[in-house]
């Protein structure tokens, strides 16, 4: 189906709990609550067919964090958005709807420190093992020092 | 005698251990790429080992990632001497692009002591011969 | 009785740091785990201090073998933010190099999965033949590997009558060698046996894991982002999507060698096909605000990236999942059923591009917890020595 009718059958079913952007053709933006989210995924791969998650990224606006689910069909890209705040952010899992997201979830717990409530597996993923606690790479107010370089033979 | 003996076969056919220290696998493949018959480092009696503990050479990859860099210790230390280091691409020598980066140590001299460094990026696999026969003319 | 086997960063058979850690019984592997974190290098904070054109070159060398595949969906996606639109000759060059690409990484591919079943003289024959695809990339756009032939706007190097000729002259050499090779390996009954049965990945759990590429189509699932979300070029070709509905690693082959013979087809329309006119179009500075999500088949199956953009000359976020990291998975749970000595097989068969993400093996044992370390040389041994003693399927067929 084209954008337009996706777009007319998603407000007709799930109305009020969603923005829908449409920025280019074949990709659709959907803002949602975070409270929102595990009915909404769950309407839309019951109902619509949507089961293949690429991604989850994580976005640090500030006063709040963006967590946005890469879905595609065969037909469209829906990518489903939602905020959490910077004080408290925690979101729930999907892995009951989506187990592959797993792994995608472990990433945005390393990078942000977003809590996902009720992950099968909260190891860390990406970041080492003497990493210091409490260090979020990808937050914007987090800045590193490179060490100064020794050059063997010369000077630093 | 026997000194001599040794070093002639250290030099007439060092064995190489291959160490991938968070490289992007251009440079690996390219080293993977010397073995096969158009370039063919295996009739100047180089051979891929697969444990530290046979090799002469130690060619490594990669800015050093801070999860690898024990491991690269570690092996370093298992490797019997005499023993060198080929840093190859210009990852290993500086970081490439991924200086400055919080994961990365940039450059493998940071970490253990280097012999020979191959620049490219990546180093193509006649530069890695070329690299190994200079190493090899050295001793 | 259980043990635990790490197989430690450094090992011969993979070319990067991967661990692994697997509960075994015997030689069953009961348990699976995967340690990410050896190749991680901070690409996407860096790439916030970068601009965009310089974003190209750090795109491209957070992998060496697909390195055309990140810039392209990278420039994919700048150039939908400036909104611009490449020349149709620009477009073409561009995915005639992806097209190449494809035929070099499913031909390393190959030789690796040949090396990991024991036929190393195939592994030796298909690398010599890539080296014909690595002097048509080298004469195109000037490297081996990492071509940097793309930037926003269009691509950087233009194709001459010579050059097309030899392409499609390569082409033709390779597609000779490719068909002698789904000869060896449909007539050779040991390798064939080898394979088939390993590695099992049933179509609903592909689908639930979010399984891409060449593993998710050989288990029936047709989802290739070249047909779906048609980027400039393809769908003004013909071609099909490779599937093959076996589920385990000899699918897995045969897509591969399926895509290698539509990428040579897709290659001489592409050649025959070329438009004249200009190569790239000037692009601005700096890149309107706005966000986009860009695609694109990977020779590993789907990557995507996704970029928000501030009005500034540098990416507010960049966002990279490869495709490898999508299959993991599926791995994971491919390796729960299997054996040890398939350990090595079944890690190839999914065409890891660690860089793309990383690990190492360990295998944990399931009773007393202890772990020990196993050098993937090792495993592969015992992955040879097995299929002697083991139930050979005699019967496998090869489904082409």
């Amino acid at each position: 189906m084209t954008d337009a009718e996706l777009i007319a059958k998603l407000q007709a079913d799930l109305g009020g709990r969603i923005e829908i952007d449409n920025p280019g053709p074949r990709r659709l933006f959907l803002k949602i609550a975070a409270p929102d989210l595990v009915p909404v995924v769950t309407r839309l791969r019951d109902a619509f067919g949507v089961v293949f998650l690429s991604t989850i990224s994580g976005l640090d606006l500030g006063a709040t964090f963006e967590i946005i689910y890469h879905f595609s069909t065969p037909t469209q890209d829906l990518n489903v958005r939602t905020e959490v705040p910077r004080e408290a952010p925690r979101v729930a899992s999907i892995t009951p709807l989506i187990p592959g997201a797993i792994l995608y979830e472990r990433e945005i717990q390393d990078m942000f420190g977003i809590v996902v409530e009720g992950i099968p597996d909260g190891r860390p993923l990406l970041l080492p093992d003497d990493w210091p606690a409490g260090q979020f790479p990808l937050r914007k107010d987090w800045h590193y020092d490179r060490p100064v370089e020794v050059i063997p033979g010369g000077e630093s | 005698m026997l000194d001599k003996l040794a070093r002639w076969s250290r030099i007439k056919s060092p064995w190489i251990l291959h160490l991938n220290s968070g490289a992007c696998n251009a440079c690996d493949i390219e080293i993977v790429d010397a073995l096969t018959p158009r370039f063919d480092v295996e009739r100047f009696g180089i051979i891929l080992r697969a444990t530290p503990r046979h090799a002469d050479v130690i060619i490594a990859t990669g800015p050093v990632t801070r999860q690898m860099k024990d491991r690269i210790i570690r092996i370093y230390e298992q490797t019997p001497n005499p023993k060198f280091v080929i840093a190859v691409g210009a990852c290993a020598m500086a970081g490439c692009v991924y200086r400055g980066a919080y994961n990365v140590m940039g450059g493998l001299d940071q970490v253990i002591p280097v012999d020979m460094y191959v620049p490219g990026c990546p180093a193509r696999p006649d530069a890695i011969i070329d690299g190994v026969v200079k190493l090899l003319g050295k001793l | 009785m259980s043990f635990n086997i790490p197989i430690g960063p450094q090992h011969p058979a993979l070319k990067e740091p991967i661990s692994l850690r697997m509960t075994i019984e015997g030689e069953v592997i009961t348990d699976a785990d995967i340690r990410l974190g050896y190749n991680h290098r901070g690409i996407e904070k860096l790439a916030e201090e970068r601009n965009w054109i310089q974003n190209i070159y750090l795109m491209e060398r957070i992998c060496g073998i697909c390195s055309h595949s990140h810039a392209t969906c990278y420039v994919q996606a700048v150039e939908r933010l400036m909104e611009i639109a490449p020349p149709k000759r620009g477009m073409y060059i561009r995915y005639l190099v992806s097209e190449l690409e494809r035929i070099h990484s499913h031909l390393l591919w190959l030789g690796v999965a040949g090396h990991e079943a024991g036929f190393d003289s195939f592994f030796m024959y298909v690398w010599r033949d890539r080296e014909i695809v690595m002097d048509l990339l080298e004469m195109v756009s000037g490297n081996r590997v990492h071509y940097a032939i793309n930037t926003v706007g269009g691509v950087r190097r233009d194709l001459d009558e010579t050059q097309k000729a030899r392409i499609l002259d390569g082409i033709a050499t390779l597609r000779k060698r490719s068909e002698y090779y789904l000869h060896i390996g449909a007539n050779e009954p040991s390798f064939v046996a080898r394979i088939a049965g390993v590695g099992l990945l049933p179509k609903e759990q592909a689908v639930a894991l979010c399984a891409v590429g060449p593993t998710a189509r050989a288990s029936g699932w047709d989802r290739d982002v070249r047909k779906e979300d048609p980027y400039a070029v393809y769908d003004e070709l013909e071609w099909q999507v490779a599937t093959a509905d076996t589920c385990d690693v000899l699918g897995r082959v045969v897509v591969r060698i399926k895509e290698l013979l539509e990428s040579y087809n897709m290659i001489e329309q592409m050649i025959k096909k070329l438009p004249a006119g200009d190569i790239a179009v000037r692009a601005p500075r700096k890149a309107k605000p706005g966000e986009t999500v860009s695609r694109y088949e990977a020779p590993r199956g789907e990557n995507i990236h996704y970029i928000k953009a501030n009005g500034t000359e540098k990416p507010e976020r960049l966002k990279v999942r490869a495709p490898t990291l999508g299959n993991y998975a599926a791995t994971v749970f491919m390796l729960k059923k299997g054996f040890v000595a398939d350990i090595p097989l079944i890690f190839a068969a999914i065409d890891p591009c660690i860089c793309c993400a990383e690990r190492v093996v360990t295998l944990v044992d399931g009773r007393s917890g202890a772990s020990s370390l196993v050098s993937l040389s090792d495993l592969r041994r015992r992955a040879l020595d097995r299929p002697a003693n083991a139930l050979v399927k005699g019967k496998a067929e090869w489904p082409f």
